[in-house]
């Protein structure tokens, strides 16, 4: 299998497979980033299109020493910010309870279980709530988060994403994990001795 | 019967409760690899492809367009016919009215004898030198003003004081500036 670099410098060559290889490659992190940052499959699927096309034309300018990831991580963290300071202020909120969320951010990440259905029904619930919990943290944290415990980046490599001092992305993330766990009992998650003891 | 999915989620609410803060970022992470990945919906390589074909095509059909058309070529001012018609007038019109101008000046001086003249010449002398007079008079006015605040810069600890508040409103003033304009920040997203 191809390292990133050498895939970069097949697809500058003019292959066409390599810079597809890399799309296939970094879809789903960069998607998944997008989208926990606008709430919105829609937009984050034209957003995440976007942020490869932006990387294709740019793709000269890459780094090989840097990991491809946080090169790609990075115009996606300008490419929404940008979208956000351009559309008008709307959010798309994750409603509680709401049966019919087809098309929201939830009803996508719970799709495809192959369980049974109680399991299911709970993996479902579960995902809903951290997603819920995850749209109500702060846009620097929520997308520290989501670098950091999602796509397993590095403390380092969320700096050079974000452009924040090492200390502050250290504490965003603390704080993040408070405020998410905090959210989680709000929505009905608290672990289950806590839950024991409220009901006896 | 607790699920995989349960027990990590109640893992790393209890590490959060108890501060625990290793145990709760490592229960976290886990919770996150257990949950269904979020996947762009399917195709999106292949649309992806297809943009990236399509802007290369553009991009490549503006080149040839740029090959193939030639650089526009400045025309002369006077390859027009028209403007070399007109032209061709009007210095005929100036060749026919000099021949009314000695008439014309002989009018004129008719008007005007060597003592008005004189008058008027004599005027506009005085009228420019009144006008010298008061721009010097604002120009000793404006030196003053610049003697009476250089004077206490002479004195060193004036001076040091005078530059550091310079110093200061200078750092201040790019602060403020890679304050407002900081790129892509958060803290300008309305979200």
């Amino acid at each position: 299998m191809l390292t990133d670099a050498e895939l970069v410098a097949r697809a500058l060559k003019g292959h066409q497979e390599a810079f597809r290889e890399i799309v296939v490659r970094f879809e789903r992190p960069v998607y998944s980033l997008v989208a926990r940052m606008l709430q919105d499959p829609a937009t984050a699927e034209d957003l995440a299109q976007e942020v490869f096309i932006k990387a294709f034309r740019r793709l000269d300018t890459y780094d090989p020493q840097r990991k491809l990831s946080s090169w790609l991580f990075k115009i996606a963290h300008n490419t929404t910010i940008d979208y956000l300071r351009r559309r008008t202020p709307e959010t798309v909120p994750l409603e509680v309870g709401k049966d019919d969320d087809r098309g929201s951010l939830a009803a996508v990440l719970a799709d495809g279980s192959s369980e049974n259905p109680a399991a299911a029904a709970e993996r479902r619930g579960m995902a809903r709530a951290l997603e819920q919990a995850i749209a109500r943290l702060r846009p620097e944290y929520r997308e520290s988060v989501v670098m950091f415990y999602v796509e397993g980046a590095s403390y380092q490599e969320i700096c050079e994403v974000t452009g924040l001092p090492l200390g502050t992305v250290k504490t965003n993330l603390h704080r993040a994990r408070k405020e998410l766990a905090q959210q989680m009992t709000d929505l009905g998650w608290a672990p289950r001795e806590t839950r024991d003891a409220r009901a006896s | 019967m607790r699920s995989a999915h349960q027990d990590i989620l109640d893992r790393w609410l209890a590490a959060e409760q108890n501060d625990r803060a290793d145990e709760a970022d490592a229960a976290l992470a886990a919770l996150f690899t257990a949950l269904p990945p979020l996947l762009p919906p399917a195709g999106f390589a292949d649309r992806v492809m297809l943009r990236a074909r399509l802007e290369m095509e553009t991009e490549m059909v503006t080149e040839r367009v740029a090959v193939a058309m030639p650089a526009p070529v400045r025309r002369s001012l006077f390859a027009s016919l028209w403007v070399r018609g007109a032209l061709t007038l009007c210095l005929l019109a100036i060749g026919v009215s000099v021949l009314w101008l000695p008439q014309m000046l002989h009018a004129v001086a008719g008007l005007l004898s060597v003592g008005g003249l004189v008058r008027i010449w004599t005027s506009s002398l005085v009228t420019a030198c009144r006008w010298l007079g008061s721009v010097l008079g604002l120009w000793d006015f404006l030196m003053t003003v610049g003697r009476a605040l250089a004077t206490p810069l002479e004195t060193p600890t004036v001076a040091l004081a005078l530059v550091s508040c310079l110093l200061v409103s200078l750092l201040a003033f790019r602060f403020l500036r890679g304050l407002i304009t900081r790129d892509r920040s958060w803290t300008y997203v309305n979200s």
